[in-house]
């Protein structure tokens, strides 16, 4: 008897610390969000240029009042694991607090039970790469319930490339090379001044 | 102002310091700017500071450089070694122009035409373009062999090791202070309009005609020696141009210089690794956001403000009381606590403590590059040149294995290389036990027999038909003001009829 009060009192603790660990994990959060994006994989996006189309709406196959609770969708665009390879710096890990897979904000948008679309120009810092876009679904505590994305588990579908901005202008190249030609010239100048006060101060 | 009396002038000279009988200065003081011997520290030691910037102004930016240029980590580490491995030949070519065509000249060549590789990279496109762009602009901490050579040339034996060290050090701030500067000019070009892949890149022209400014400073401003400029003195006859085989024969036959130059790998070598791989070591292992990182990184650099001129100054200090004696303990003592540090470094778990272990570190490891060139200016006097060159370019080499042996790849997590480092410091640092100078001793053995001077040392590198013609009275006249290396222990020796005291009135 005493043994079961143990066992019932260590189990109430334990999930009452699970409860209360704030490290949401991605393997935790179910996929409820059907999620599209209107680009074809394969097909070079710019950035700066170039829009994609996203639609979102609950999965009708799941019980009614699984979206009770749901309060904003944030669309982010996230790497595939090729654009991953050798950047520890998008490193994929579980504890969404630390997780680095999705770095740039596309929206937030109000949840609704109908389907939602949204348009996003693509921003001028995305880098070059290979990328989906996921939805991360928030309760009113701001905490993050559910998810959808638009390619499969492995993130091996559907995917699409992103061309970055070169940043680099024609009035910087020639300013550059303006540059650096001044200062080389600048240094024969100065090789040229130092044999002329060398051979006068000879004269002397 | 004080009249200095020198053997063989032709016309009266007058410094604003007190000078010893080759006019170089017995005193050093920070705040004036006096010609010649104030204003060469102050213009070597901006221009030095000036091509650190540029050569680390790439690693604060990285986050938004690796993105635009598409870069992997493998990427980023190569090059990195390339910014640190181009120095490696270039510093012993600069020792060798310094020797053949004086400091002014030199450092100021090698810094226009470094300005260039920082100018284009701003317009670089990819990993290959910038690796090149940071192996050239690696070339330019080359200026270190000739900020010191140039204080060794007008800074006397007394305080030859706080001029080198200060100004070694306040260029070496370059490394720190660019962690902070470069960030800083991103933000404000960011804020004016410019998209972040644009920004980054006019962020350059900032380091880049610094690095200009300060090499036209050099060539107006500076002069070689306290008694002119080389070339002047080379067609007056004052200076005799010297023959670059037989220097470059005394600096490799001199075992010194390659010892020196292998543990000054594991003092400077060390602390450039450490600038390359520091903040991300914070930002994996402790958590803490780019900014933070950016922040420690750049206080590791900014501790040359104090430790490396504290560790010049420390070597002079002992180098009065026990000579040079005293300079080689302090030198081993202070490496190997550096390599003590390091290995705590790795071991530590937590980020208070891991931030003060990296901070003590950083004053031990920057003093022993301070206390290296406390010697240095004694191996040779002919040779100097490259011997500096040699000892500098040793520092790279350190830099160079260190990375590619601890940090590339997955082989060792960064806190095990960091530990591992700092057992192959203590390990390196060994090799200061085999130094010995026959006039003054080494750490364990006192001088070969009480009779050897210091002009049978420095005359060696003179055969008979070079001192027939008088070329050796430079080293003459160095041997005699070395005296005080004897430190006040061994003050009994001998000294020739000749010798001329230091004189200031």
């Amino acid at each position: 008897m005493a043994v079961q009060h143990f066992l019932a009192a260590s189990a109430l603790l334990l999930s009452c610390l699970a409860v209360t660990s704030y490290a949401v994990t991605f393997s935790s959060l179910p996929r409820t969000l059907v999620l599209s994006v209107s680009t074809t994989q394969g097909h070079v996006l710019r950035a700066g240029e170039d829009n994609i189309t996203l639609a979102w709406s609950l999965n009708t196959s799941l019980p009614v009042g699984t979206d009770s609770g749901y309060k904003t969708v944030k669309l982010k665009l996230c790497y595939a694991p090729i654009s991953q390879k050798d950047r520890a710096w998008r490193k994929t890990v579980d504890d969404l607090a630390k997780d680095k897979t999705c770095q740039h904000k596309i929206a937030s948008q109000a949840y609704s039970s109908s389907s939602s679309t949204f348009t996003w120009t693509l921003q001028k810092d995305v880098p070059t790469g290979t990328y989906f876009v996921r939805a991360y679904v928030h309760n009113s505590a701001d905490e993050v319930v559910a998810y959808g994305q638009t390619t499969d588990a492995h993130k091996a579908t559907n995917l699409f490339d992103i061309q970055a901005i070169s940043g680099s202008h024609v009035s910087l190249h020639v300013a550059s090379v303006c540059f650096s030609a001044f200062s080389v010239v600048s240094l024969f100048g100065f090789f040229f001044l130092e044999k002329r006060k060398s051979k006068s101060s000879q004269h002397k | 102002m004080e009249i200095s009396q020198g053997g063989d002038d032709s016309y009266q000279k007058k410094f604003a310091l007190p000078v010893d009988s080759e006019h170089k200065a017995t005193e050093f003081r920070l705040f004036s700017v006096a010609a010649p011997h104030m204003r060469a520290f102050h213009l070597s030691w901006i221009s030095f500071f000036a091509c650190f910037v540029s050569t680390f102004a790439a690693p604060p930016l990285l986050p938004i450089i690796r993105d635009n240029l598409d870069l992997t980590a493998t990427d980023i580490g190569n090059a990195g070694i390339a910014a640190v491995s181009g120095a490696v030949f270039a510093r012993i070519a600069m020792g060798t122009a310094c020797d053949l065509f004086g400091p002014r000249l030199a450092s100021a060549s090698l810094t226009l035409l470094t300005a260039p590789a920082v100018y284009c990279t701003s317009i670089a496109n990819s990993a290959v373009s910038f690796l090149l762009v940071r192996f050239f602009t690696g070339f330019s901490l080359a200026t270190f062999v000739s900020t010191q050579f140039w204080m060794s040339s007008m800074f006397s034996a007394r305080v030859v090791g706080t001029a080198n060290g200060v100004a070694g050090g306040w260029g070496n701030l370059g490394g720190g202070a660019t962690q902070l500067i470069m960030p800083l000019v991103f933000d404000l070009i960011h804020h004016i309009g410019a998209t972040k892949f644009t920004a980054w890149r006019i962020a350059f022209f900032i380091p880049a005609l610094f690095q200009t400014l300060s090499a036209y400073g050099i060539f107006f401003l500076g002069q070689d020696l306290p008694d002119g400029n080389y070339s002047q003195l080379h067609k007056s006859g004052d200076k005799h141009k010297d023959n670059f085989a037989q220097v470059f024969h005394h600096a490799v036959t001199n075992y010194r210089g390659w010892i020196l130059a292998l543990t000054y790998g594991y003092c400077f070598g060390v602390e450039l690794t450490i600038d390359n791989i520091i903040a991300q070591y914070f930002y994996d292992r402790f958590n803490v956001n780019l900014h933070t990182a950016g922040i420690i990184a750049a206080s590791f650099g900014l501790a040359n403000l104090f430790s490396r001129p504290g560790g010049g100054m420390l070597s002079d200090l002992m180098a009065k009381k026990f000579g040079m004696r005293g300079r080689l303990w302090t030198l081993w003592i202070v490496q190997t606590l550096g390599g003590v540090f390091c290995i705590l470094l790795g071991k530590v778990g937590s980020l208070g403590v891991s931030i003060a272990v990296m901070l003590i570190f950083s004053v031990f490891v920057q003093a022993a590059c301070g206390l290296t060139f406390g010697v240095v200016p004694f191996v040779s006097r002919r040779s100097l040149g490259i011997i500096s060159g040699m000892t500098g370019g040793g520092g790279n080499v350190g830099a160079v294995l260190t990375q590619v042996i601890f940090f590339r790849g997955s082989r060792y997590s960064t806190e095990t290389g960091l530990t591992l480092m700092g057992v192959m410091i203590i390990c390196c640092t060994l090799l200061i036990t085999l130094i010995h100078f026959p006039q003054w001793g080494g750490m364990f053995c006192g001088p070969a027999s009480k009779s050897t001077t210091e002009e049978d040392y420095y005359m060696s590198e003179w055969n008979s038909a070079e001192k027939e013609q008088g070329f050796h009275k430079a080293s003459l006249k160095f041997s005699e003001n070395s005296r005080s290396e004897r430190g006040k222990r061994i003050g009994s020796a001998p000294t020739p009829n000749n010798s001329t005291p230091d004189t200031y009135v």
